[in-house]
Parts: C-alpha cells; structure tokens; sequence
C-alpha cells in the first residue's frame, strides 16, 4: 500500500498561489486546524546497532484537534529525534512532544512541547473528529501552498476496506479516496475533513491511480478515547492465525454445509486472547459477535458491506472487551467468549521503532536481538537474500521460542586481535554462552560476566558452532573500542 | 569446508559443451596408466592428428514438465586419443548425449561413438567409436606431470571461430584447489593458464614438451584470459578409476573443518600456537569418520602430512589442502588420521567409502526426471535440477535443502518430497498457493521418498479424503479419493501428462 505513494513527499509547488485549480476540485481556502509537522527521524543501524543511521526529514500536516493536540501518522513521528510544529504561513515554529504512538494503526498524537512557545496555536481553529464515511460521498483532502493557503482537493470514497499501512501484517479499516493531488510542500500526511469536520488521516497517495488510503474516522475515535483514559493500551488482537475455507474439497472434510461460511484456525498463538479463552487450531470460526463470517472470512457490515472478520476483533473493541465466537469443533457447534487484549510480545518483534536495538559487543564479537527490521534491512529482496536461518526464525518461531524471550544472534565479527579467524562468522543463532542457555540479552550480558579459565565460549547453530574469547583480551579490546568512538558496549532493552 | 557442502559459487562457469580437441599419446594402452614413452615424442604436427573434434546432440531433461521429453539441442567439443579406441574428452562435452559423432582432423567424415564412461565429479568422460580402423593409424597421447608455475602451455582443440584445429599458447599462473563447476559441488585441483579456454576447447588436450598436462575445462567469465585445465592428478585418478570397468566416484572424508588461528580457540582446545591443526567443526552423520570423529577435535596429520591451522598439508613442497589425500584415493581405500581430543592425541585408520546423499546438491545428467502425478498435483523429488529450475522461496525448503546431509535428514527422507506444481481443474482451484513445498505427511504416514508418496496416492483402499500434510503449510490438502481417479484422468488430458509417473531413475549410456 505504501509502495507507490507518497509521490507528493517534499516536492515544492513552484508557481504562487491560486494555482492548480482542478475541475472545481481544488482550490484555496480558508486554513482551517491544519498545522505543519516536520520530523527528522533517525532509526539505528542494522549492520552497527550502537549508532543511528543518517537523519530523514519528513514534512507533513497535522490536525489540530481541541487543547491544542495534533493529530498525525506514526510515520511522522516513529523513531523521530526532533518534531516540530509550523505555522501553515512558516511564520512560527513550536517544539512537539509525542503524547501517543500506534505504530500498528499509524496514528500519532502531539503535543507542542512549551505551550508558551506555541501561543499562535491559539488562531488555530480546531478541526473536531466527526462520524463515519459513506461510500460515494465527497471528502476534502487538505494541502497547503508555501504562502500559507490552503489547497483543497475534493474526492469521492470508493471504498472502504482493512488496510495495512505501516507495520506489515496489521491491517485496519480505511478508505480509499479518488482525487487528484498536486505536488506541494508537507504532503507526507494530510487530513482529510468533511462539512469541517475531521474524518481521517491520509497515509498515501498513488500519483499514478490518483487514489489516497485514508485511515477510518473510527480508528481515530479508537485511538483518541484510548488516549484520554490516561495510559494508552493500544488495540486488541485475538491471536490466531487462520486459514479461509473456500476450497469445497476442504470444507468437506471439515464438515462445512454449504450454506455455512467459516474460517478455519491453523495456529493459537500461545499466551493470546485466543489460548486463554480455549480456542484450539482445527476450530472453524462461524460467527464473531452474531456475525456470520463467509468462508473468505467476511461479514456484512451494516455501513460497509463486506469487511474482512479482523475488523470485529481490532476495530470494534478495546482491550479487556469480550468476543463471542460461534465455532465448530470436530464437526460439532460450541460457542466460546474471549476477553481480546493486546497481543503478547513476540519472539522477534514486527519493529522496534523508538526502542533502541538490544545489543552487546564482547572482544568484537557483535550479538543482537532478531528483529523483523533487521532482516528488512537487506532490502527489497529481504525475503530471499537475508540469512536463511534468521528467516526461517522470522517465519517458524513457534520452532524457536522454547527458553527463549528474544532470539539472540551473533550478527557480525568485528576484527580485532580478540577475533582473529573469526571474521566470516556471521548472522549464526546463539543458544549458550559460558554454558548459560541464552534467552535474551539480559541473559547474554549475564552469561559474559562468568567465564571459564580465563574464556568465554560461545556455541552457535552453525559452523564451527563453538567460538572462544580471551576474557582478559576480549576486555582490553572492548576498551580500545570505546576509546575508537563507541559510544557504549551493549544497550538492553527497557 | 568439505567438498561435500553445497557451495553455491556463481563465479565459474561452464565453457557451453562445444567442442574439445585432444592429441594423443603414443603408448598404446587404453587405460591411462603412467606413460613413460617408448619411443620419442613425435613432431607435434603429428601429435595433433589424434585431437578430434566431438559433435554432441543432446536431450535435456524439463524439470518443470518432467513427462515431456525435454529440449533438444546440441554442440560441439574436443577430445583426443588416449589408447586403443579410448578418446578422453570433458563430461561436460558428453551430458546428456543422444548421439555423439567424432571427426578426425582434416575430414569431414562423422564416425559415431558413444560414453564408455563418464565422471561428472570431475568432468571427465571416455569414450569410443563403434569401428576405430579409421583411427587406427593414430598415435596415443601421453601423460605429464603437473606444469610448473610461469611454464608455457598449448591448448589444442576445436574452438568457436572456425572449423580447423586451433592452438592457444599460455602461462601456467596458478594451481590451486577450485571448483569443478560442471557437477556445481565439486572442487578439485586445477592448474590456471592464461590462454583464454572458448566453447568449443573443452575437452582438448593441454600439451607441454608434447605431453598432456591436462584437459581444457572451464573458463572465468568476468576476466579474460583465464582458462581451466584438468590436471593429470586428477586425470590419472579418473583412469585408474574405470579401470575395473565402473566409475566409482570419488570419496570424502565427511568432516567439515575450521581453520585455528584464533589464540583463545587454541587455548581452549590445549593447542600450542605452533601453526597446526584445524578444527573439526562436525562430522557427517554415516560418512566415513562418522562414530571415530567427533565436532570439537582437532586434526593434527593426514597419512603422516601435518595439517596447518588453515586445514592445509604440504605435499612435494606445495601447500594443498589436506582433501587433496583423500582426493587420489578411492573407496575401500584407508587414510590415517591423527587428532587430538581434550588431552588425548590418537590415531585413526579411516577407511573411505562413498556417500550418495550428498549428491543431492551435485547437478544431474543424462537422467530422466523422476516425479508422480496425482489429481493435478506433481510431485519430485529435491535435488539439485529441481532447486535450480524452481528457484524455491520458502525458507523452509531452503534450509531442508541444506542442512539435508548436515543434519541427516536423510536418515527420514530418502528423498525430500516437494509439491512442486498443481495443474489448473476445479479440484484445485483454491489450492494453487501450496506448490512448492515440501511434503510432510500422506494420509498420517511419514513420506520416505517418492516411490513411497506413490503407494500412498495410489493405495487399493484410500480413506474418504487423501490428506497431504505440508511442511509450514497451516493446512491439509484434500482430495476426495471418490473424485481422484477421473481427475487425475481429465487434468492429463487437458495438460498433456501421457504417463501419470517415472519413479526410476534412468542412467544415460553405459556408466
């Protein structure tokens, strides 16, 4: 979904103002709770966890909601190291804080850091978040030129779905906009309002299609009232995996009538909402809620017409709510209630944005937490050219979690008299150290603290599978590499 | 790293089977043995006589469409008279032949011959004419030893660019243990030359002072002027080889070692920083150390030759890694082994034996595809042609494939089963997303290989559903075995399948 996007990013609109009228579409307007936000986000290295990689700066708009609170995209503010709040005339300029984050929904709430400073939000007139969309009705997407006015962008809903926005694999309701853009400055994210009300935040924009995703007002109302309670939750999650049951061989075997639909369960992730309230893999789901889910695993929503089933789950409840689900079990109706909470943490986690990578160098010997983010980061063909025992982790880790919390790995080998036949080690799982089971890096760091006779050994998955280090060397060589510019010689996860 | 890894190497490539041309050496014994010449070299206008070009039409089997007959094609190399009706030439030359034709220097006449024996391990292939009175009057090449480095070579044969015999002359400008590119998993001693080696060289002989000192092989695509030859150690190993009438193939010790240079390694394992000793980092399960090694002793000498922390030996003053021992030997053979474990230094006699799971990583010829064919789904059996040709994504069938030997999966598999293809029907309309993945489970039975698979497709008495359990696939596959019989009658039809099956593996000519 992010793919194509994004086009408008920071391109300039180079002609002053009143240009690009669009059929009627577009044109100025009045600015009304549009603020500018500009990010420099700075995430860490894969290859050297212990620093950041080279700033991006990321330039978007934000909603000014009531007290002063700005509504964004998490994008804009995931890993940031400076936000910052511009007038739409880039007269003024405020320190922001992130008061939330949900990477998953891709919404971020700000705040100016010193309202002192941040006064000319005063003139802003607040945007209010309204209602739901229909499909067919227009929407106004929201721009603005250098000189500070506004640019609207008028568009019809074509539809209304469960997009994937950010993190891969976390899908959300969100509607898709037809309207043509211009390029102009802060179009990272844009509001989008109807009648002068906010309706929702756009996360991308296909030049080429002239399509927007925008994320559900209801995401956002979800997301501001989680907000306001004090401490925020985030959204609940189930915890299965699940298969859909179109094949009529397969619902055959599975005792499916033709009239029924049902989505068959092929994993309960174990310590989910779903492990907890008895839900077993082999389960067909045949209502959530009343319900009824269609064997591609829909139901007829009575604003959107079909959405996929996850939307009951993630989009209609909070943390601690209860789900009642209709099932068939072996062939026979049993009716099971779950309380959905948040997803329990996994072994390697979707992304470790503004959580600093767990890491720890021994001697030049550079060990690491699996994350997703790391494999990604061999780029776009992440998925083949990454280490294939570290994928096979990502894409098995029910193979791997036993003992562990994180999947510690030895990433890299740093050349240093400590090392020396060692330098094509590299990206190996590590399960002991020092004859310590290693769980994660807490454990790691422990486990280096007790070495025998003056050595560490390290076992790993694969050739030579056992590595050793002089303590006393390891040590000295550890304190050249702080003298070298390394700033620390681990970082544990908070 | 033993030879037996998959060493995945893009670097060298074949030069296409084109031609190859030979000289000949003038003992008359057909098999290689040493041949101190009799009587002197002749002229080497003389010697080229016996340097033939080879015309191969070949077959080459489809992976993809294992029933179909595969692609036709062909091309040319060179081969030269070693002995009596015995013309040596590359493997590679000679893969997959369905007719092969020689044709001596300067005629134009074809005189059909065929693969008496072929060694894909090292690229080596005999062959013979049906009648050989043409080429009766033609004398033998010989061998040599291996040139010295900075020493003047020929390379004779039938490169592209012409129909007459070409000569190239080069420098001898490395020996080395390298890969042998033809079965993608070998590696063997190779003399470098910077003659640039073209299609068509490949399996022409490499003269020096009127001797063979190798056959011409393999080139370097990204630098030029670099060419491959086979040297005689290994030619003479090949030759020794077929000498009872079979190739036996050569044999591995199954270890894989790490160098020793790190001092804290050293340390741990009670070495003396002296420079010796490699470690064993593990042990092929049923290969020949398997039960008298174990991953964490040390290798100290090999027949006597200490080994270095690099895991090299010095053998007439050059240093070759410590295989190159067990290389020249062959099965039934015995190597010596002295290692250190903890304190302990012992000694071991190994004795040699082939080990043909690791072939599974070794490119095929001259075989037909082996698959089974069951209401639209394919199945074959994992091996190195059908990784190459499905390029398979899955991580789970990448990493079967490559911890197969290392983690004796093929103690369970005999051969890794994979759902390779699902042909379009109504049956399997919402299936098609499962290929390419390996098969687990057949009606709750563990699958031993693909003759197995075929037993439980095609029992006399199947349950209500056929379920196919496939490995990181959350769900079964089923089929109704009511409806399996005129499926797999309908999906034939329409996709062309004439035969539902191959489950032996067909050897090309005589091996």
């Amino acid at each position: 979904m992010r793919t194509i996007l994004i086009t408008l990013l920071a391109l300039l609109a180079v002609s002053p103002a009143g240009l690009a009228q669009n059929k009627g579409a577009a044109g100025a307007a009045k600015p009304k709770g549009l603020v500018r936000v500009n990010s420099t986000l700075q995430s860490y290295s894969a290859a050297q966890p212990w620093e950041r990689t080279n700033p991006v700066r990321r330039r978007g708009l934000g909603a000014v909601l009531p007290g002063k609170r700005i509504l964004t995209t998490a994008e804009m503010a995931a890993d940031a190291t400076y936000i910052e709040l511009e007038s739409s005339d880039g007269t003024r300029t405020a320190p922001a804080t992130v008061l939330a984050l949900d990477y998953e929904a891709n919404l971020a709430l700000l705040a100016p850091e010193d309202p002192a400073l941040a006064g000319w939000l005063q003139d802003i007139k607040p945007l209010r978040p309204n209602g739901a969309v229909t499909i067919g009705e227009t929407v106004n997407i929201w721009q603005l030129e250098d000189n500070g006015e506004a640019i609207r962008t008028s568009g019809t809903v074509r539809s209304v779905d469960l997009l994937s926005t950010f993190i891969e694999g976390h899908y959300f309701l969100a509607y898709e906009v037809k309207a043509s853009m211009q390029s102009a400055s802060s179009s990272y994210t844009l509001p989008v309002t109807r009648d002068g009300k906010l309706i929702g935040v756009l996360t991308s924009y296909s030049s080429k299609d002239q399509i927007s995703d925008v994320v559900a007002p209801e995401i956002i109302e979800s997301f501001l009232a989680d907000v306001k309670d004090g401490t925020y939750e985030g959204f609940p999650s189930l915890g299965i995996a699940t298969v859909l049951t179109e094949d009529p061989l397969f619902r055959d075997y599975l005792g499916l009538t033709d009239d029924q639909g049902g989505i068959y369960i092929s994993r309960v992730v174990p310590g989910s909402a779903a492990n907890d309230s008895g839900l077993e893999a082999g389960d067909v789901i045949l209502r959530i809620d009343g319900k009824a889910i269609d064997r591609r695993g829909y139901y007829d929503d009575p604003l959107y017409g079909r959405l996929f089933w996850s939307h009951l789950v993630r989009g209609m409840k909070k943390v601690g709510d209860a789900l009642k689900l209709d099932i068939l079990r072996e062939g026979k109706p049993e009716t099971i209630t779950a309380n959905v909470r948040r997803a329990p943490e996994k072994l390697i986690p979707d992304h470790i944005h503004d959580s600093p990578p767990a890491y720890l160098i021994k001697g030049g010997l550079v060990f690491q937490e699996l994350s997703r983010q790391y494999l990604e980061a061999y780029g776009d063909k992440w998925q083949t050219r990454a280490p294939l025992g570290l994928l096979d982790a990502l894409r098995n880790p029910e193979d791997y979690e036993e003992g562990r919390n994180r999947l510690i790995f030895l990433s890299r080998v740093i050349a240093t008299p400590a090392t020396i036949g060692y330098e094509n080690v590299g990206n190996r799982i590590v399960t002991e150290v020092n004859g310590q089971p290693i769980a994660d890096m807490e454990s790691l760091v422990e486990a280096f603290r007790q070495p025998t006779d003056e050595l560490h050994m390290i076992r790993i998955d694969d050739v030579p599978y056992v590595l050793y280090l002089d303590a006393e060397i390891s040590d000295v060589v550890d304190k050249q590499l702080l003298e070298s510019g390394l700033q620390s010689l681990s970082r544990i996860r908070e | 790293m033993s030879r037996l890894l998959p060493a995945l190497l893009g670097a060298l490539l074949f030069i296409p089977p084109i031609s190859a041309e030979k000289t000949l050496p003038l003992v008359a014994e057909a098999t290689g043995a040493d041949l101190e010449a009799p009587v002197p070299p002749p002229p080497p206008s003389d010697i080229y006589r016996s340097v033939v070009r080879v015309e191969v039409a070949t077959q080459v089997a489809d992976y993809r469409t294992p029933w179909n007959s595969g692609r036709f094609s062909g091309g040319t190399g060179t081969g030269f008279l070693i002995g009596n009706n015995r013309f040596l030439t590359n493997a590679h030359v000679v893969s997959n032949a369905r007719r092969i034709l020689i044709t001596k220097r300067g005629s134009a006449q074809k005189f059909p011959a065929r693969v008496i024996h072929i060694a894909h391990d090292c690229d080596l292939a005999l062959l013979a004419v049906e009648d050989f009175t043409p080429f009766d009057d033609l004398p033998y090449l010989e061998f040599g030893g291996v040139p010295p480095l900075e020493s003047q070579v020929r390379a004779i044969g039938y490169p592209v660019g012409g129909d007459r015999i070409s000569v190239t002359r080069g420098v001898v400008s490395r020996i080395d243990f390298r890969p042998y590119s033809h079965s993608r998993v070998d590696s063997h001693l190779v003399v470098q030359i910077d003659a640039a080696i073209n299609p068509g060289n490949s399996g022409g002989p490499v003269l020096q002072d009127g001797k063979v000192v190798g056959v011409a092989f393999q080139g370097l695509r990204q630098a030029d002027n670099t060419g491959y030859i086979i040297p005689t150690p290994v030619i003479r190993r090949f030759l020794k080889d077929v000498a009872d009438g079979t190739y036996d193939k050569y044999v591995d010790l199954g270890v894989t070692e790490f160098p020793l240079h790190n001092p804290a390694m050293r340390a741990a394992l009670g070495l003396p920083d002296d420079g010796f000793g490699v470690l064993v980092a593990s042990v092929l399960p049923e290969g020949p150390c398997d039960g008298i090694l174990e991953a964490g002793d040390v290798l100290l000498a090999i027949d006597g030759k200490k080994i270095d922390n690099s895991g090299n030996i010095t053998v007439d003053g050059e240093k070759v890694v410590l295989h190159e021992i067990v290389e020249r030997k062959f099965a039934g053979d015995t190597v010596e082994l002295d290692y250190r474990r903890g304190e302990d230094q012992r000694s071991a006699t190994i004795t040699l034996k082939p080990f043909p799971h690791a072939r599974i990583f070794a490119m095929r010829y001259g075989e037909r595809p082996r698959y089974v064919f069951f209401a639209g789904l394919v199945f074959q059996p994992l091996d190195f042609n059908l990784y190459a040709t499905y390029q398979f994504e899955s991580p789970r069938v990448r990493k079967i494939y490559q911890n197969y030997v290392k983690d004796a999966l093929f103690k369970e598999r005999e051969d890794v089963v994979i759902l390779t293809r699902i042909e379009s029907d109504r049956l399997t309309t919402f299936i098609t997303g499962f290929a390419g993945s390996v098969v687990n489970e057949i009606n709750g039975t563990k699958v031993k290989n693909l003759r197995h698979a075929h037993a439980l497709l095609y029992a006399p008495d199947p349950p209500e559903f056929i379920e196919i359990k496939l490995e990181g696939v959350p769900r079964p596959i089923v089929i109704p075995s009511a409806e399996a019989k005129a499926a797999s009658e309908r999906i034939m039809q329409s996709a062309g399948i004439y035969r539902p099956y191959f489950l032996d593996e067909a050897p090309v000519s005589a091996e």
